[in-house]
């Protein structure tokens, strides 16, 4: 029975794992890739916790009554609570008090609460006592919503003590400076939601696999011994390596346009199943870019995609085999995945500076930063993060023109002393 | 009568790490003529040969191409010079036909003349119905033909062929060799090119060199070095020369 299959599989194992390539490729970067992402999870989790319960909560008190008193005092005891006499939510936001206590949020308790709550515990159960929760919509990620749920839970706690149901709470959400009535922020969360999911895996699916078809190109010049044809030919060097790059551009493009096509068709089978009645029109709400906005994504997306192809094309220059070229190309992902999946659950403002620097420094984190920041209007971000790709791009189209206008092309080979045990060195094979 | 020396290379050297690949190796290939770098493998044959095809550069030393320094006028030097390298390859999802276009294109912006080459390198490569495939479905010989076709489509002034009939059985073999002698008597394209068979080196070489570990050991014409080692064949003059015999 499968005679030689264990002999066979040994030859197998061996092969495999004495690659270092595989080794690193398969091993080693999944053991620190997974832990680095899960630290940055458990982080944002926790941070989030924290922000919440040590939240400041503005109070805009225009009832005055005695049950009023009673709930702030609830509050307090949970929450840091300021509280405001006769201001209405919209001199609230005028007069920039959030920004003031460093808050993003508030509740208004509007005039006849007392009253309501007062009847209420009599006996009157048509009656409800209202306050109304407005909380700063910023676009920042999947643990927004938050604060809104801490006020249900406040509320909540409230009416265990006194009564059921005596108080609820409405929600409004403030965007971009303006009151949005009737707006819960962490529904708008989760209508959200699609796109902060949707953009980083687009851009994370776009640059892996662009990347492998720069690697791919350039390796199987190589590996089908076209390469040296080529670099005799009276042609541009530097052509070859814009020609390489224009493909796979758009290849990747074309298949970057029907994962989007895919992915959007998958995300509105999601989106068919939010409750009816539930009607936000994000467009309304100024939640969708501009076309200014549209236009800063796109150059952001293209320079993070001449980068990225600029250093597979470098990187895939080293590699003797297209199997070698995906899989140095490999190590180069970490550094797609990582800001990628993060920022699709943080504010990268959120993190702490350590970590922030190195966000901002990873040239494929800029996309996504900026898919957010144009969303609410904040195209300085988008603007800083094209100036910054760009000069890494130009600093790694110049290192790819040298690279091809030397022998180094040719020559070049990633070594992996002391892991490599045999083959032939690139002297013997170049005479 | 005057010969133009078509190839020149002085003290050429060349090093990858501590490894001397090329030692000091001088040689001269005159104009319409075909000339053979002859040796084992190892012997610095496919160094030299890019290093005149400007592919690498000398560490040290000097290759001139009509005159033109490889190094400092590479970009003109490409435009007179052919290479064929030992392994090259083909482009797998493009026919034999759209190859040779495409080859062709880096000679010449005329349609016409495009054409012209084309058709001239099918022909050559007596391939026939056979270009409309793509190249993948190809043998090992018929790619080489392709290969070679394309290196002379163009009547270089210097074809430089590197193991031209490696890998080809006798008849696809001699079928090169002929397509190269031809294009030197009809078309006076001079050719340098190397190669570990001295038997055939012999029959297709105006002259050769002898090249080993990078040095040339022997140079001249065959019938020259045969009779001057009193040998056989080039074979033999080699193992008398390197001392094996």
């Amino acid at each position: 029975m499968l005679k030689g299959f264990g002999n066979f599989l040994v030859k197998e194992l061996k092969e495999l794992v004495r690659d270092p390539k595989i080794l690193l490729g398969m091993i080693i970067l999944p053991l620190i890739m997974f832990p680095v992402l899960g630290g940055i999870m458990n982080y944002s989790i926790q941070s989030a916790q924290e922000q919440a319960q040590k939240a400041t909560l503005l109070v805009l008190n225009n009832d005055g009554g005695n049950w009023s008193e009673i709930f702030i005092n609830n509050l307090t005891s949970f929450v840091r609570v300021f509280v405001f006499n006769n201001t209405t939510p919209e001199q609230a936001v005028t007069q920039n008090l959030l920004a003031e206590y460093n808050a993003t949020q508030f509740i208004e308790i509007p005039p006849g609460f007392s009253e309501n709550v007062t009847k209420r515990m009599q006996g009157d159960f048509s009656l409800k006592a209202s306050v109304k929760f407005y909380g700063v919509f910023s676009g920042s990620g999947m643990f927004e919503s938050i604060g809104s749920s801490i006020i249900d839970d406040l509320v909540g706690q409230f009416n265990r003590v006194m009564a059921p149901d005596v108080v609820y709470a409405e929600k409004s959400a403030i965007i971009k400076g303006e009151i949005v009535e009737g707006v819960d922020p962490s529904m708008l969360s989760g209508l959200m939601l699609s796109q902060a999911i949707a953009m980083p895996i687009t851009i994370m699916i776009l640059l892996s696999y662009s990347m492998q078809i720069a690697a791919t190109s350039v390796a199987m010049e190589k590996e089908e011994k076209t390469l040296e044809t080529l670099l005799t030919l009276p042609m541009d060097r530097f052509a070859i390596l814009i020609g390489k790059l224009s493909g796979s551009i758009l290849v990747a493009g074309i298949g970057a346009l029907a994962y989007m096509v895919g992915f959007n068709y998958w995300m509105g089978s999601f989106m068919a199943r939010i409750p009816a009645g539930i009607t936000l029109d994000l467009t309304s709400l100024g939640l969708v870019p501009s076309l200014f906005g549209y236009l800063l994504l796109g150059i952001s997306l293209f320079v993070t995609l001449l980068s990225a192809l600029a250093l597979a094309v470098i990187i895939s220059a080293f590699a003797e085999d297209v199997r070698s070229a995906q899989s140095i190309i490999g190590y180069i992902y970490p550094l797609i995945f990582i800001p990628s999946l993060a920022l699709m659950y943080l504010d990268v403002n959120s993190l702490p500076l350590a970590l922030r620097i190195v966000i901002y420094a990873i040239p494929y984190s800029h996309p996504i930063i900026a898919s957010k920041a144009v969303i609410m209007g904040d195209y300085w971000t988008a603007v800083l993060g094209i100036v910054y790709v760009a000069a890494f791009t130009l600093l790694v189209m110049y290192a790819a023109s040298r690279l091809f206008a030397t022998e180094k092309i040719l020559t070049a080979k990633l070594k992996f002393k002391g892991l490599r045990r045999r083959g032939k060195t690139p002297v013997e094979e170049l005479q | 009568m005057i010969l133009d020396i078509v190839v020149e290379a002085v003290d050429l050297t060349k090093d990858f790490g501590k490894i001397r690949a090329l030692n000091r190796l001088n040689i001269k290939v005159r104009s319409r003529e075909i000339f053979g770098l002859i040796g084992p493998n190892g012997a610095g044959k496919t160094t030299a040969l890019r290093v005149i095809s400007t592919l690498l550069l000398p560490t040290s030393g000097s290759v001139k191409v009509f005159g033109l320094d490889a190094v400092r006028d590479a970009p003109e030097v490409r435009k007179i010079v052919a290479y064929l390298p030992e392994e090259a390859g083909t482009y797998r999802n493009l026919s034999g036909w759209e190859y040779l276009q495409f080859m062709a294109r880096f000679n010449s912006k005329d349609k016409d003349e495009v054409n012209e080459m084309v058709k001239e390198a099918a022909e050559i490569t007596g391939l026939g119905e056979r270009l409309k495939d793509k190249t993948k479905t190809y043998s090992k010989g018929m790619k080489r033909r392709l290969l070679v076709a394309r290196a002379l489509m163009n009547k270089p002034k210097l074809a430089i062929l590197d193991e031209p009939t490696s890998g080809l059985d006798v008849l696809h073999a001699y079928h090169v060799r002929e397509i190269i002698k031809r294009y030197v008597q009809e078309h006076g394209v001079t050719v340098l090119l190397s190669s570990h068979n001295m038997l055939e080196v012999e029959h297709l070489c105006d002259r050769v060199a002898l090249l080993n570990k990078g040095k040339i050991v022997a140079e001249g014409k065959p019938q020259e070095l045969k009779e001057k080692f009193e040998s056989a064949n080039l074979e033999e003059v080699f193992a008398r020369v390197v001392g094996l015999a």
